[in-house]
């Protein structure tokens, strides 16, 4: 039979459409491959000493390890929730100095890079207090030496007794081979580190994202699922068409309001995984502009915000702060456990009238800059309405995020949103947020202190400085409590409300443990998939 | 010795002279994109590091980067960089620019070719049809589609079509652009349909005009007054004369179309040039903008160039000249 030109462009039509639903299908069922949707363009690093963009971390958490790590799924709220990882036992001296930990046996690098010993452990140690980005951090151990090859001492130059969440579970501190390090180079190991964890790194596409595989040598169960692939999408609208097609398996979410909502309505099959607190939310009020030097205007603030509502509109995934730390933190405090008059109930009324004292009867007119970024727009401009109720009408000038977070560093702004990630180490947001150590300065080579707390009014750096002394958990807990009190006395910050990350993943995929708290990154050692 | 034609030796010297000619447009383009990035607000390393950065890490990452040097000492390393083809490395992955570029650029070169191809072979044959079908049915519905496809944004297109055919009917992959030859062709099809739509509308459109200009012309009446067949005439007088207008055309639509490929690139999530300067731009990777920037102004520069060229092939007046 002559094959007619008809006869060939319907062959060739349906050939390729048979092929592409097959493609389609091939890829919804690979139960072999976990295939993560990331939200940004393309990874920049896998060495965990030089991730600066938090979506890489979805690949490090598999790829690396540290000496201890809290379990899956959740924070370590106290450092005796740690558990053995690469260290098997720890002790501390009394003055939380002098800090020793044995070491596993038998734990193998991947790519045949031979078994873990105390000499990669200091080297990753000494390489991330050198180069890492949390250097100012581990800037106070003073020296890790190797003692036999399954033991390591640290020494620090200031006490910590929460070492372990500062410094032990870090990023930069997972430990890495010396020996795949020398033989790779320094500069190929930006993108191609080699560590201890349940899957290995096979490739890394600075276009596509990373490739990992299941480390058949690994010292635990072995991974479930064969493959990691962390694919990324930047654009929301392909990312969510990505996840509900079937292209992958799981997504990192949009964390606006209503979306989660859409999405459900859309598939109501898919699973929602969220950490609970995830970012901390804060308003830094500039007490060098008037008149929010004036205690009364933060007072109406305070009670002109609805904090439990601007929770509610980012519903599920915000939550409430009664200070800065969220209340289920170990120096958080439940709104009803604090002090009456630091518990500023939301009342419109009563801000008008704290307003009408500082001598703005007929309100108070200013300008704020805002982040375009949708968390941040969306948290301002409910916030903006709130505050219109009760007399302040604040002008939102948006900008995007890189000029709204240089702004901010260069004094720029006035009511200025901050949206970070903080593990339960009260300390942290203390000295970045409020420490005059911190504090932002006009050339912008200050910090992420914009309120200029602790220079344009007494501020917490004493407290700060004795809780970082302290030798035992519970005089340092005592401290932070005390400097939560004074911050909600003062009022240069403002707990706005927390926002847990989130991820959607098709009911195909169980991740084998609760998502609870933790940093926005989960592993996938556990997970199963089905077809 | 073999001569030497004088046409060569005359196209020879021009090609050189629009090149030379090209060399002020870029360095202008270079200047005022060095300039404008220094001018916008935000902080590179504050973007690379994240807004949690403390201030000497800030620090060392600008003199790292060397961003703590004057100006002017950076507009002339970069300017150095450009003469020895090196754009310097990427502020947030320390990767050499050229590096970026290079696996970046086949990405929106097949695209633009894919779709301007499928916008050529779409749009001229749908602007003969109209031309030659003047006030009829064809003509009315060739109008509708390119008022449809000059109104509709290649991003809103590209979502229709990623939803319609990938998402519903699971005809084509959501993202990505593949890795084999199959897989590439089958990833770019929606990618290049979604730019080649707007094309076909521009396309089809130029040349109904031009076709309809040329067909009312005395030498096309006297082509069918001695007898010569429709198709001859629409082909070899009409088409073939319209071509001068279509080619100026084609030459603005490909410029039109590798700016287009940005906002497709993001929509589908495939690699490439645009994707990359946004991505660059959104944080402020300086080095990475200038050489994405440079790379398109050399598009602009080779295209009009080619256009010149093209203009000589299709019209004997240019030759002549």
């Amino acid at each position: 039979m002559a094959l007619t030109r008809r006869n060939f462009l319907e062959l060739a039509a349906a050939t390729t459409a048979l092929s592409a639903v097959n493609i389609g299908a091939a890829q919804a069922q690979d139960v072999n491959t976990l295939r993560m949707g990331i939200a940004a363009s393309g990874p920049r690093h896998s060495d965990p000493n030089l991730t600066t963009q938090g979506s890489d971390n979805w690949a490090t958490e598999q790829i690396y390890e540290q000496l201890v790590r809290p379990d899956d799924g959740r924070f370590a709220l106290k450092p005796e929730e740690y558990l053995p990882t690469l260290a098997t036992e720890w002790t501390q001296s009394d003055d939380a100095k002098s800090w020793t930990f044995k070491l596993r046996q038998g734990v193998q690098f991947h790519r045949g890079y031979g078994e873990m010993t105390s000499e990669d452990v200091v080297f990753s140690f000494e390489r991330a207090i050198k180069e890492g980005t949390n250097r100012t951090i581990l800037s106070n151990i003073e020296s890790v030496t190797a003692k036999g090859p399954y033991e390591v001492a640290i020494t620090l130059k200031q006490p910590d007794v929460n070492l372990l969440g500062t410094s032990i579970f870090n990023n930069n501190t997972s430990i890495v081979s010396k020996k795949a390090h020398a033989k790779i180079g320094a500069e190929a190991f930006a993108t191609d580190a080699v560590g201890t964890g349940p899957y290995e790194l096979v490739q890394f596409d600075p276009g596509f994202g990373m490739r990992l595989k299941r480390h058949e040598g690994y010292w635990s169960n072995k991974a479930k699922i064969a493959n990691v692939e962390c694919v990324y999408i930047a654009d929301t609208t392909a990312r969510t068409l990505a996840l509900l097609s079937g292209n992958v398996d799981m997504i990192e979410a949009v964390r606006a309001p209503g979306w989660i909502d859409s999405m459900l309505q859309r598939d109501p099959t898919l699973k929602i995984d969220m950490t609970s607190p995830g970012s901390f939310n804060t308003l830094h009020v500039n007490l060098t502009r008037a008149p929010f030097d004036n205690l009364k205007v933060r007072q109406a603030l305070m009670h002109a915000i609805d904090r439990p509502g601007v929770a509610q509109a980012l519903a599920p995934m915000g939550g409430t702060m009664a200070g800065l730390q969220p209340d289920f933190f170990p120096a958080g405090y439940k709104t009803q456990d604090l002090p009456p008059d630091l518990q500023y109930p939301y009342d419109p009324k009563k801000a008008k009238a704290l307003l009408a004292e500082a001598g703005f009867p007929s309100g108070l007119t200013f300008e704020a800059l805002c982040s375009q970024r949708e968390d941040y727009s969306s948290t301002m401009l409910i916030v903006q309405e709130q505050l219109r109720l009760a007399g302040f009408n604040m002008n939102l000038k948006m900008m995007d995020h890189t000029a709204y977070h240089a702004a901010n560093r260069s004094d720029q702004n006035t009511l200025a949103m901050h949206s970070s990630s903080y593990p339960p180490i009260p300390t942290q947001i203390y000295f970045q947020q409020l420490s005059k150590a911190s504090e932002a300065k006009s050339d912008g080579k200050g910090g992420g202190n914009y309120s200029h707390y602790g220079v344009a009014m007494p501020g917490i750096d004493d407290k700060l400085s004795a809780a970082l002394q302290a030798t035992d958990y519970e005089t340092y807990l005592k401290l932070c409590k005390e400097i939560e009190l004074q911050v909600l006395r003062d009022l240069p910050l403002i707990g706005l409300s927390t926002l847990g990350f989130t991820a959607v993943r098709s009911a195909r995929v169980d991740l084998g443990y609760p998502v609870q708290s933790g940093y926005a990154r989960w592993r996938f050692h556990r997970a199963t998939k089905t077809a | 010795m073999a001569k030497v034609p004088n046409l060569v030796i005359r196209m020879a010297r021009y090609i050189l002279l629009r090149v030379a000619d090209a060399i002020p447009t870029l360095w202008l383009v270079l200047t005022l994109v060095f300039i404008a990035m220094r001018i916008l607000p935000g902080d590179p390393a504050l973007a690379a590091l994240g807004d949690s950065a403390l201030p000497e890490q800030l620090a060392e990452f600008r003199e790292r980067m060397g961003l703590n040097v004057p100006l002017w000492q950076q507009y002339l390393q970069f300017l150095g960089g450009v003469l020895t083809l090196d754009f310097g490395r990427s502020l947030l992955t320390n990767t050499p620019v050229l590096t970026l570029i290079a696996k970046n650029l086949p990405y929106t070169i097949e695209l633009t070719v894919a779709a301007m191809l499928m916008g050529i072979v779409a749009g001229i044959p749908l602007g003969v049809l109209a031309g030659t079908n003047r006030n009829k049915g064809p003509d009315t519905g060739v109008r509708i589609f390119s008022l449809i496809g000059y109104a509709i944004p290649d991003f809103f297109l590209g979502a229709i079509l990623l939803i319609t055919f990938s998402l519903n009917l699971g005809w084509f992959p959501i993202s990505g652009a593949g890795t084999d030859l199959m897989s590439r062709l089958h990833h770019l099809f929606l990618p290049a349909l979604t730019l080649a739509f707007v094309k076909a509308a521009f396309l089809g459109r130029l040349t109904r005009t031009s076709l309809l200009e040329v067909l009312g012309k005395e030498y096309v009446r006297t082509a069918r007054a001695k007898g010569a067949k429709e198709s001859r005439v629409i082909y070899r007088h009409g088409l073939r004369n319209a071509l001068l207008p279509i080619s100026t055309g084609l030459g603005l639509s490909l410029l039109s179309t590798l700016s287009g490929s940005v906002a497709v690139e993001l929509v589908f999530n495939r690699p490439g040039i645009g994707r990359l300067l946004i991505d660059a731009i959104a944080q402020r990777d300086y080095a990475l903008i200038q050489g994405g920037v440079l790379v398109f102004a050399g598009f602009v520069v080779i295209i009009n160039l080619m256009m010149d060229l093209v203009y000589v092939v299709v019209d004997p007046r240019v030759r002549v000249n």
